[in-house]
């Protein structure tokens, strides 16, 4: 039971955690998105169901809690019975059109990054709204710099007690892009 | 039996020192990626710090992990190789604020201290097993979803102390048409939204000796990923009725209804086509039928020629006792009995052997069949359903006798 903070460290510092991603293809930004919440995207891929279980299994998922509106687990349903079908192969891998934003580039890098499934414009899903986070921030002459590495390192404890993941990938160039518009939502 | 199982609140300079370590493991920049254990939670490295190096995790999120059938050769399964399995995350409770509140179709509504139990009712020890109702699930065609337990691996029978939940509902008193006991953890989700994982049992397993509301594990306080400080122990049932960091009893006048009742943990009331979706007619999980596996020797051991070979194994039934364990070594053609030890607890495995001599060099397949005093017998491949619950097909271990 006892376990030094060196070790703790070792240990933490060895997961970091695996690139999870489903084969792309309309609607897989999405059931990403939704899914990650909760739990690691190799019980998809692992999991070949009919499109039923599915159906059953999305059911399920949304009475536990997942934040998906009808709208979203019918595309989510979609994706997985088409890519994730016992009965039939996987089609090849296709752009997502389904992505959310379609030409608007910040709204492609919210779902790109992940940052839709869990936050909306003005609404909470599981974390605050993009007009909250700009509120918090109004007047703040180091907002952009705060909110950046907020969103590069992740965090808890502000808004609730479920954390903000760190985001060590996205481009600086990126970062800009989302930082601004975010702090633009009034 | 007697026993005064003390209840220890040294977890919590642990608990200091993870603090401290988690600030500091947080300005790292590779550390920054695994994701962070939201506040009062434990994190996966944290739980796998207290297991056994056989673990094998087959999931990250959620942690679940067993050790394999080889691994599983202990009369008692120590702490550290009980499997690890959660629907939601796994809350750190203090013991010393701990309530645990028993309400519904009472008399009186009772909330009592973790250390209040011990004080007022008759403490036991028994050992008992716990085994998560997918255990097995990977062994199945088609796949089904959830965690990929091994066709082993999933369950485990360690000595559970607390006080039987029959004396802690008379204490109570049940109302007229009390029927079920729904226990109630704190175990949060990861999004505000998430449903609590409430599952009930029929009130006669709850008014039964052996139905436990435990806070030891093996003579210790229990680890926290079993529940520290309280948890239900439902011996030989499906593991989530055993309800984890317990803190409210609710007893109702029917099956409890959520999500964790009326979607998860069913299976149909007779067999469907595989690959097909749950069918209207399904059953909550309960007993876990008659199951048996070799915990020795290891796949593809290898033995001397002319070395005699004892195989070496546990077998359990959810309800009724188990009545004989045989042994096939020509792919279930024949069937030759193993000696069956059935002294112990009534929800505890039982251990059996078999003795082989080894006619030529060669392989040698091993294969176990348990049956249970009703009757029952282990199938070759159960009947499939659609979220892969009870397993409990013949296992089967195969060994190199060199020349």
């Amino acid at each position: 039971m006892r376990l030094s903070a060196a070790a703790l460290f070792l240990g933490i510092s060895f997961s970091a955690q695996a690139q999870d991603a489903l084969i792309s293809g309309p609607g897989s930004t999405l059931t990403e998105n939704k899914c990650k919440i909760c739990h690691e995207l190799e019980h998809i891929r692992r999991a070949q169901l009919s499109p039923g279980e599915w159906a059953d299994n999305l059911r399920n998922m949304k009475e536990r809690g997942a934040p998906m509106t009808e709208a979203e687990m019918e595309v989510i349903q979609r994706y997985l019975s088409t890519y994730y079908n016992r009965e039939k192969p996987a089609p090849a891998p296709s752009p997502d059109t389904l992505a959310s934003g379609g030409g608007d580039p910040v709204q492609k890098l919210l779902g790109a990054h992940a940052c839709a499934g869990c936050h909306a414009v003005d609404s909470r899903v599981v974390g605050p709204s993009f007009k909250e986070v700009a509120a918090k921030y109004a007047g703040d002459a180091s907002a952009p710099q705060r909110l950046a590495s907020k969103i590069r390192s992740g965090g808890s404890g502000v808004w609730g007690s479920v954390p903000m993941p760190a985001n060590p990938q996205i481009p600086a160039s990126d970062l800009k892009l989302v930082v601004d518009w975010v702090l633009a939502q009034k | 039996m007697e026993n005064d199982n003390r209840l220890d609140a040294s977890r919590r300079n642990f608990l200091a020192g993870m603090a401290g370590a988690g600030a500091l493991a947080a300005v790292g920049d590779v550390v920054a990626q695994a994701p962070a254990a939201p506040p009062g939670t434990l994190s996966s490295e944290q739980v796998k710090a207290d297991k056994a190096k056989a673990m094998q995790w087959h999931s990250e999120r959620p942690l679940t992990g067993s050790v394999p059938a080889h691994e599983h050769d202990f009369d008692v399964t120590p702490n550290d190789r009980m499997y690890v399995r959660n629907n939601l995350l796994t809350p750190v409770v203090d013991i010393n604020t701990h309530r645990l509140t028993v309400k519904g179709l009472v008399d009186k509504e009772l909330s009592f201290s973790v250390f209040d139990l011990p004080k007022n009712f008759r403490t036991v020890t028994l050992q008992g097993m716990l085994e998560c109702a997918g255990s097995g699930r990977s062994a199945y065609q088609p796949k089904a979803s959830g965690t990929p337990w091994l066709e082993t691996g999933g369950m485990g029978c360690p000595k559970w102390g607390g006080v039987r939940l029959r004396d802690v509902l008379q204490a109570a008193g049940l109302k007229p048409g009390a029927a079920h006991v729904a226990g109630q953890g704190g175990d949060p989700g990861m999004v505000p939204t998430a449903a609590p994982v409430i599952r009930s049992i029929p009130m006669s397993k709850a008014m039964e000796e052996n139905t436990l509301i435990a806070w030891a594990m093996n003579d210790s306080p229990l680890p926290w990923i079993h529940g520290y400080p309280l948890r239900l122990v439902v011996p030989g049932w499906v593991g989530s009725a055993s309800t984890k960091w317990l803190h409210t009893i609710s007893v109702l006048d029917a099956p409890f209804k959520g999500t964790y009742m009326d979607s998860s943990y069913r299976v149909p009331r007779h067999p469907v086509q595989p690959g097909t979706k749950m069918p209207p007619d399904a059953v909550s999980t309960e007993a876990w039928p008659i199951k048996s596996m070799i915990t020795f020797p290891a796949p593809n051991a290898r033995y001397k020629g002319g070395q005699p070979i004892t195989v070496r194994g546990r077998a359990w039934v959810g309800e009724g006792a188990v009545d004989r364990v045989e042994i096939s070594t020509d792919e279930g053609k024949t069937w030759q009995p193993a000696n069956l030890d059935r002294r112990g607890d009534k929800y505890a495995w039982r251990t059996f052997t078999y003795e082989y001599r080894p006619q030529r060099p060669g392989y040698v397949t091993f294969l176990a069949r348990a049956w249970d005093d009703r009757g029952n017998a282990q199938p070759a491949v159960p009947y499939w359903n659609p979220l892969g619950y009870f397993w409990n097909g013949w296992h089967r271990v195969g060994v190199l006798v060199e020349a």
